[in-house]
Formats: structure tokens, sequence, C-alpha cells
């Protein structure tokens, strides 16, 4: 797959000399081709500025975000894109922002400056309720289930703003995640770390949304359940949901994405392909440890 | 607490306070069975009747379900908008004047003026006798009276809430605690200016109100039995809302974790309204049914209450529901049946008491950490 992808332009910071074989990365299981030729022409795009050139199927188009918490300024000139069905992933070194651009888009920092455009509508500024109603799903970091609730309880909160709870969604969701039937009426806070995350994400899919976004899905997850959490990651996306990823697992991270962003000190570093920017020299260097 | 098998003296040497704690109990409980025995052994012991304290324990549970009640609305606070309301103790005696009113009303329609009825006093020469309010005598005033004091008390609530807490929201739980305190004196004395300072009679008495059980010997009082129906009525009721329904269960998550209340979708200021309007109803009419239990008002009683509620949250488990009615019952038992060791005048301390030593067993509290569960 892939391999026809001529147009790796050369990125912000210049630096990625390295064309690199786009198959190093292996079993990359990018949905289609076209979604990874429009994500490069975003990279285009974010390239040749600021200006407002239409693209089809953006869902997510961030733009000069300027965001932190109170006056702390966390994020500069922050541009991304996510196109439609689209896995994208950022990557950088603690503290470069990664997590708070995804809590600015879901509204819980401190907007600044810039636009975030959701399905061509700005949605920054929109209460998180209204960004979920227009097709958003969030699963934090930590504490992503509500403990006392039952596993079935926390997929119902998923759907909290339909009139009525949508069954087969939840059937869906348990047949994506069969353990979670089993564990159907048992409390969250029991559960397993793995098993936690799992009803983290079902709980966000809840309302079939056109983007989830994902802060550090393999956080605290043991080893061998982490690959395991990417291959579902990777069948959400192929079902069609694009995927905003942040995790510190890079390397493995870039392997599974469409397209990556290097984040460092709140701004744009590096934006490609997740596989040049593995085979990127100075990205190697800098961020995945050599 | 620890997995593994510990061995008595190391657990005595790792815990003395612990230790302490459940020496004095084993002793009290020794001398109680002494005390049922008639044994008497040095300052063990002496003589008890099993009348005496089966009727200690019913007076403790009734009392116990009172204060349960009340304190879920306490505990919902804490958990959902976590803050400690001190202004919580005036809804209670929000509901009691304001059921009150109404019950005498229903009672004494047409022979007592409306305004005196309304406000809970005896117009001129008129005693809580001659008004009548009695569940046997004026069974639907009294219900009504009920049914009032929720409504009422849970629309104060909300008022309350839109008025002072809600342009607060954002602000911690240290400023939303004074704000409270200024709440609780607003509408202690609102109360006092609107019904008087005077303690008064309530209830009538009955004859022949007073169901004995004969093989205990052991009265129960119709008002008693009425608090005893109505309060496990609530309960039941709030708990059927907790555990069955989206509210509820959205009321759960909301105490379980905000932040992800927020990213799920969950619409705070709903769950925030409803909280406000159950946990100042069920003040409310715990209110009432403590009046309907002591047979007197007056304008400070829910705020002298309120150290007891907050002693049965605590014992329970701040911020959970099941906690704070386990909690309200065991204060109301330990009040109670305290007397048999100590006057009565200290049967608070007693409850203190008794509330730090199971802290020192269980710092989080008898349902602590499961929050609303």
């Amino acid at each position: 797959m892939s391999t026809d992808e001529s147009g790796n332009d050369p990125e912000v910071a210049g630096g990625s000399e390295s064309p690199s074989d786009p198959e190093v990365a292996g079993g990359s299981e990018s949905p289609s081709d076209p979604e990874v030729a429009e994500g490069s022409d975003a990279a285009g795009d974010v390239e040749a500025g600021r200006n407002h050139t239409t693209m089809g199927d953006a869902v997510l188009r961030i733009r000069g975000l300027n965001a932190g918490y109170g006056d702390l300024r966390i994020l500069t000139d922050v541009d991304l894109d996510v196109t439609d069905g689209e896995y994208v992933t950022i990557v950088g070194p603690n503290g470069a922002g990664k997590s708070t651009v995804m809590k600015t888009v879901f509204g819980l920092t401190t907007h600044m400056d810039g636009t975030i455009e959701f399905d061509g509508e700005p949605i920054h500024g929109l209460a998180p309720e209204r960004i979920i109603r227009e097709g958003v799903g969030f699963v934090p970091q930590t504490d992503n289930v509500f403990p006392g609730l039952s596993v079935r309880e926390n997929l119902e909160m998923g759907a909290y703003i339909l009139d009525s709870v949508p069954e087969d969604r939840i059937e869906e969701i348990y047949d994506r995640f069969p353990i979670l039937r089993e564990r159907e009426s048992q409390k969250a806070g029991t559960l397993s770390g793995g098993q936690r995350q799992m009803v983290a994400m079902g709980r966000a899919l809840m309302l079939d949304p056109d983007l989830l976004l994902l802060d550090e899905p393999s956080a605290g997850l043991a080893p061998d359940l982490v690959t395991d959490m990417f291959d579902r990651i990777d069948r959400i996306n192929d079902a069609g949901t694009a995927i905003l990823m942040v995790e510190q697992n890079a390397k493995e991270a870039l392997r599974r994405c469409d397209r990556g962003y290097v984040l460092v000190n709140g701004e744009n570093r590096y934006t490609d392909r997740g596989e040049v920017l593995l085979g990127d020299e100075d990205v190697r260097q800098d961020f995945l440890g050599g | 607490m620890a997995t593994t098998e510990p061995n008595l003296v190391d657990s005595i040497r790792a815990r003395p306070g612990l230790t302490l704690v459940v020496a004095f109990g084993v002793l009290l409980l020794v001398d109680l069975v002494a005390k049922l025995a008639g044994i008497s052994v040095g300052p063990l012991g002496g003589s008890l009747s099993t009348g005496r304290l089966g009727s200690n324990l019913w007076n403790g549970i009734v009392i116990g379900l009172v204060i349960g009640l009340a304190g879920i609305g306490l505990s919902m606070t804490y958990s959902i908008l976590s803050f400690a309301n001190f202004s919580h103790g005036d809804l209670v005696s929000t509901g009691a004047f304001t059921g009150w009113g109404i019950a005498f009303l229903i009672a004494a329609f047409g022979e007592q003026p409306i305004r005196a009825l309304l406000s809970v006093r005896g117009a001129g020469n008129v005693s809580p006798g001659e008004i009548g309010a009695h569940v046997l005598s004026t069974p639907v005033a009294v219900l009504v009276g009920l049914v009032a004091a929720f409504v009422i008390t849970a629309v104060v609530s909300l008022a309350l809430d839109r008025t002072f807490y809600k342009p607060m929201r954002d602000r911690d739980g240290i400023s939303l605690l004074i704000a409270s305190i200024g709440v609780a004196l607003v509408v202690r004395y609102v109360i006092q200016f609107v019904y008087g300072s005077s303690r008064r009679g309530v209830t009538a008495t009955v004859d022949a109100s007073n169901l004995v059980i004969p093989a205990t010997g052991l009265s129960i009082n119709a008002h008693q039995l009425t608090i005893l129906v109505a309060a496990i009525g609530l309960m039941l009721a709030m708990h059927f809302m907790l555990q069955h329904t989206k509210l509820g269960t959205a009321m759960r998550a909301m105490a379980d974790n905000k932040d992800l209340a927020l990213v799920t979708g969950i619409p705070a200021e709903r769950v925030v309204t409803a909280t406000w309007i159950l946990g100042g109803g069920l003040a409310g009419a715990s209110g009432y049914l403590y009046v309907l239990l002591r047979g007197t008002i007056q304008f400070d009683f829910g705020w002298l209450l309120l150290l007891l509620m907050f002693a049965a949250v605590i014992l329970g488990g701040i911020g959970s529901v099941y906690g704070a009615i386990a909690g309200g019952l065991v204060i109301g038992v330990v009040f109670t049946t305290s007397t048999i060791w100590i006057p009565s005048d200290f049967n608070e301390a007693a409850v203190f008491a008794v509330m730090i030593a199971v802290l020192l067993v269980r710092p989080e509290g008898i349902f602590g950490g499961v929050s609303t569960a």
C-alpha cells in the first residue's frame, strides 16, 4: 500500500532529506490511498501559510491556534488537519502541548487565537456538549471511565444527549469489545487497565463520531496489551472513523498512522506521513531515541 | 487494608488507637450484657430492662432515619457541587415551617385565622391541641404537609442556588462553603422574621396513639411509625432514581468524575438543578418529620441539627448517599443508647466520640471511596 505516493513534500522544518522507503513501516494499515494523498495536500497547505484553500473532506482544520491555561500560553500558531477517515497522530517530547491540542479542540482550555473548524464550521468556544453533537468523541488520558458506574452505564452515558438508549449501538460496541459484554454489569472501577480503556473508547464511540480524539491510549497498559490496543484503534479507523491520537509510544504510533505531526514547545516542527517521519534522521535523533 | 495475615501483636503495635477503641467497645458490650443479665461486678453491670434497650434502639433508628434523610442532600451537594453546604440545616427548618403551615391550614381551616395557621403559631390562646394536627386525627393534613414541605423546600433550594451559588459555580469549595454560611444566616433570620423566634408545640396529643408490642414491652408511637414509613419510602425512591433512571445515573457519573462528565456530554447544569431540587426536597421533608417526632418547632433547630447531619455524612463516607443513611442510623442509635451509660446531656459528645472512633478504623467512612454508588 501507499507505495505510489510521490508527493512527500518536504516539511515545515525542511529536515526530511532522507526519502525513506514507506514500506519500511511494514504492515501499515492505512485505510485508503486517496486519504493519504489528501493528508499530504493538507500538509502542503500548512506549508503555504494560512490561506483558506478549501479542502473537500477536511474533518478537522486548525489554523494559527494559540491556547493554554489562564494566562499561560502552551500552543503557538499550531496548524493541524485531519481529513475524512484519516488516522493522524501527534508526537513530541513531554510538555510539547500534545494533549493541549486535544483539550483545546474540546473547549477545555483557554482559547487565545486561531480557528478550529469541524466539517467546515467553527467550533472553538462551543460547549463540549455541542462539540459532541457535531460528531467528535474524546477519550481522555486518565480517569476516563466512571468508576462507580457499571460498564453498561458508562456506555449509556456516552449517548446521554440522545433521547433513548441506542441498544443497537451498545451491541455494536459489545461486538467490537466482547469482554465488555461479559462485564456488562460490573463496576468500571473494578476492571483492569486494558478493559477500562475499552470502556472509555466504547463510551466515546456511542454516538458514532466522525472524529475520535485519543489522548495516549497506551499509557499505563502492560506491554503485551499495547499492541492489542493499537490493533483495536486500527479497526476503529478502518470502520471509517477519523482518528487524532496523541502518543508517548511515538514509533508505534507513527508506524500505524496515516500522517504524523511532531510538536515541540507548542509549535509545529515536522509534518509528514508517519513512515516518512519514522525514516527521518532528525526526527529519529531528536524524538525517537535514534 | 493489608492483604497478608497480620499477627495480633503486630497489628496492636501498628495501630494502638484502634486497639484502644476496640477494647473500649468490647468493655461496653460486656457491661451491656451484664446489665441486661442484672449482674453487677465492681463498676461493671447494673440493671437494664430489655424493654428500655429496645426502646432506645427503636428511638435511635427513627431519629437516625430523619438525620440520614437530611444527610442525603448534604452528601449530594458535596459530591456533585464539591462543597460542604452549611445552609443545608436551614433548609431543614424551611421544610418544617412551610410544611407544618400547610398541615395546620388543612387541619383547622375555617376554625382559626389563616395567617396564624400558615405561620405555625396559635393565634392568641390557641394551642396545638386545639388545632389538633396528628397523623391519627388529621392524616390528610399531615401527609399533604409532608408533600408541601418537600416541594416548597425544593423550590427554595433552587432559588438559593440561582441567586447565590450559580454565580459562584466555578469557585473553589472554600469560597462556596463560606458563602453557604452566609446563606444559612439569611434563611434562618428570614424564618425567624416570618415565623417568630418562640419555641412552640406543634402536634397534638391523641389518646391511644401508642402501639405496644406485647412480648418486648416496646411501645411504638404512631408518629414514629409514620416517620419510619415516610423516610424509608423516600430513601427507596431516591435509590430507584439514582440506580435506574438516566438522570440518576448522570448524577452518579458527575459525582464520580466531573471532568469526564463534561466531555461525555452530560449537561452539568441540569444535573446540578436536580441535585438542588432533590437534596433540598429531602431536607425539607426530614425537617417536617423531625417536628413530627419531637412535637415542637423553633426557628434554628435545623442549624442545631446540622452538626449531627455532618457527623452522619462524614461517618458514612462523605459524598455517598448510602453512607449518609448508614451514618444517620449509627448516629441516631448512638445518640439514644448512650444514655444507658451517660446522662442525656452528653449524648452529642458520645455521637462525636463514635464518629472519631469509626474514622480511626475507616478514615474514608463506612461507604467511603465509592461516591454515590
